[in-house]
């Protein structure tokens, strides 16, 4: 019990004091998970709503590959990235490896899946009066797509927050592509890793506790969009 | 043009797993024609006009603003519904619309406040205002009280004005508002089309007689009004049914062969009247036919008109083929329903 207060004390001391070195990394951190869930989330909800709303050949194929790529495991995307970016790879030219910007893509590609299965799930269970009225209606794709994406809100926004949640608390893909440089690339999960594996475990906690903060104060948020959503159904 | 055809729906058909529910022979819409799919619920009307609206299927979509049979409104405003899909130029054709049917009051509500009769209202202006040359409704007086329907009907014939239109619905009463032709609809198929005047009094079938019953529908003006009764001129037939249409409109009067009574010109009350009916004719017998264990009696007043019986009163009158008959109708067993063509 000794132990565990020391441990509990130190973290809540690392937060409190909130230092420039924590700063960084929570900075880091929103914008590398915030931009590859926009990214993700701009171009998997589109997708995801294409994918609810239109009967096509291959489109169970496709389903399945979104559903397959929900699952699948952070470091095998980063691993992918990495192949991709290595010096001799493919985008090696690019001189991204170890960066924030193979961070926000590595991440972005886990979020488009969970952002395009999630809302053409919520599409999907539209009613079947509301998707005849879609149907009928005199609209372009684009404007049917979008109506039916308003009309979805909830599930849309769910789609948000399941996307953010999953970039904000993975450690495997950005580990990988951007290698946990101190001031450079490390995030509060790299940097969770980093001070656990040093025995740091007061500030392994204290990172951890703002983690959870953070998915916290999204979370609270994009709830409220929803709750809201409802309510002017 | 009243000769071109407007939308062929013939050969329309569909089929859950290898059943065949549904299967249209030669059916055409005429251009600035009013069809009704008329029949019981479950028969596959709002199926075929899905098939015809080319939402399900694999024809292509005419160029039709279509009324689904439960209208679905969209998360915003009423307005919001009231306007989606409209084009600049039919937004305030719209608006008209919504005014006419009563909701234009209720366009700044939420859509998931309004009641099932402004959702109807809002989407019928929505679907009217359309400019397109077809129009397909699904039961557009589905979730309208039953006081409102003359002017509802009203309203929806001036905005068909001289397009072509496609109505379906299980209520008589609509279906002969509407109707140029009927297209009566039994078990996925279409077993009889023509006038309403027509199917209404003669079903082809005893399966279409069933579900049509036996109609007279005659198609007048009313002359005088006092309501609750209308006097309708019918092609010089004078004839007192429910009603509270103004003078001059333009009317069908519709009532079941059941409603009318045969007196022998020698026994029964003639024209004058000692009993209480408003409606007195006097006519010749031009056709008797047994329907199921009735007898129909067509009796030639100037407009043939159906009376049913029975054996036993049919016997017991000794009613033959060019007798001289009477004929008697309450008002209140005849209805007149506005024309939505005036």
């Amino acid at each position: 019990m000794e132990f565990l207060g020391e441990v509990l004390g130190e973290a809540i001391r690392y937060v409190a004091d909130f230092g420039p070195e924590l700063r960084e990394i929570l900075a880091l951190t929103l914008v590398v998970a915030g931009v590859a869930t926009l990214i993700g989330v701009a171009l998997g909800v589109p997708i995801g709503v294409w994918l609810g709303l239109t009967r096509f050949r291959g489109r169970g194929l496709m389903l399945a590959i979104v559903n397959t790529g929900m699952g699948i495991p952070p470091v095998l995307a980063g691993l992918l990235l990495l192949v991709l970016l290595w010096n001799d790879g493919v985008l090696g030219s690019w001189e991204a490896l170890f960066t924030p910007g193979a961070m926000i893509a590595a991440q972005a590609l886990l979020a488009l899946p969970i952002a395009a299965g999630v809302s053409a799930g919520a599409v999907r269970n539209l009613s079947g009066d509301a998707r005849e009225q879609l149907a009928a209606l005199d609209v372009s794709h684009v404007k049917r797509g979008w109506i039916a994406g308003r009309e979805a809100w909830p599930g849309v926004a769910a789609a948000v927050a399941a996307a953010f949640g999953r970039v904000i608390a993975e450690v495997g893909a950005v580990l990988i592509v951007g290698g946990n440089i101190e001031g450079e690339t490390r995030v509060l999960t790299t940097a969770i890793v980093q001070e656990a594996r040093q025995s740091n475990l007061g500030a392994a906690l204290g990172l951890g506790i703002v983690l959870l903060l953070v998915a916290l104060v999204v979370n609270v948020a994009l709830t409220w969009a929803q709750l809201r959503g409802e309510a002017r159904a | 043009m009243r000769d071109a055809v407007a939308l062929d729906l013939g050969g329309l058909s569909w089929s859950i797993g290898d059943t065949q529910i549904l299967a249209v022979g030669e059916l055409q819409l005429m251009a600035g024609e009013r069809l009704v799919i008329f029949g019981p619920n479950g028969a596959g009307k709002s199926t075929l006009l899905r098939l015809v609206a080319g939402l399900i299927g694999q024809r292509s979509a005419p160029d039709a603003s279509y009324l689904p049979q439960r209208p679905y409104m969209f998360r915003g405003s009423g307005r919001r519904n009231l306007l989606l899909g409209l084009r600049p130029e039919e937004t305030n054709r719209a608006e008209v619309l919504a005014k006419r049917l009563g909701v234009s009051n209720v366009l700044g509500t939420p859509a998931g406040q309004l009641s099932g009769g402004e959702r109807q209202r809002l989407a019928l202006a929505r679907s009217l205002a359309s400019l397109r040359p077809i129009v397909l409704l699904d039961e557009p007086l589905a979730a309208i009280d039953a006081r409102d329907r003359d002017a509802v009907v009203a309203v929806i014939g001036d905005a068909i004005g001289q397009r072509a239109a496609v109505v379906v619905t299980h209520d008589k009463d609509v279906a002969v508002a509407f109707a140029d032709r009927v297209a009566v609809m039994v078990q996925g198929r279409v077993r009889q089309v023509g006038p309403p005047q027509h199917v209404f009094l003669e079903p082809g079938t005893a399966e279409v007689a069933a579900v049509v019953g036996h109609h007279n529908v005659l198609v007048g003006t009313v002359v005088r009004s006092e309501p609750p009764l209308v006097q309708v001129s019918c092609g010089g037939l004078m004839v007192w049914a429910l009603g509270e249409q103004a003078a001059g409109s333009e009317v069908r009067v519709v009532f079941g062969a059941d409603a009318v009574t045969l007196h022998s010109v020698v026994t029964g009350p003639a024209d004058g009247g000692v009993d209480s009916a408003r409606n007195h004719w006097l006519g010749a017998v031009t056709a008797i036919s047994e329907v199921g264990r009735l007898i129909e009696v067509i009796v030639d007043v100037g407009q043939p008109v159906a009376a049913m019986i029975t054996a036993g009163s049919m016997a017991g009158m000794g009613i033959q083929l060019d007798d001289k008959m009477a004929l008697s109708l309450k008002a209140t067993a005849a209805r007149a329903v506005t024309a939505a063509k005036q």
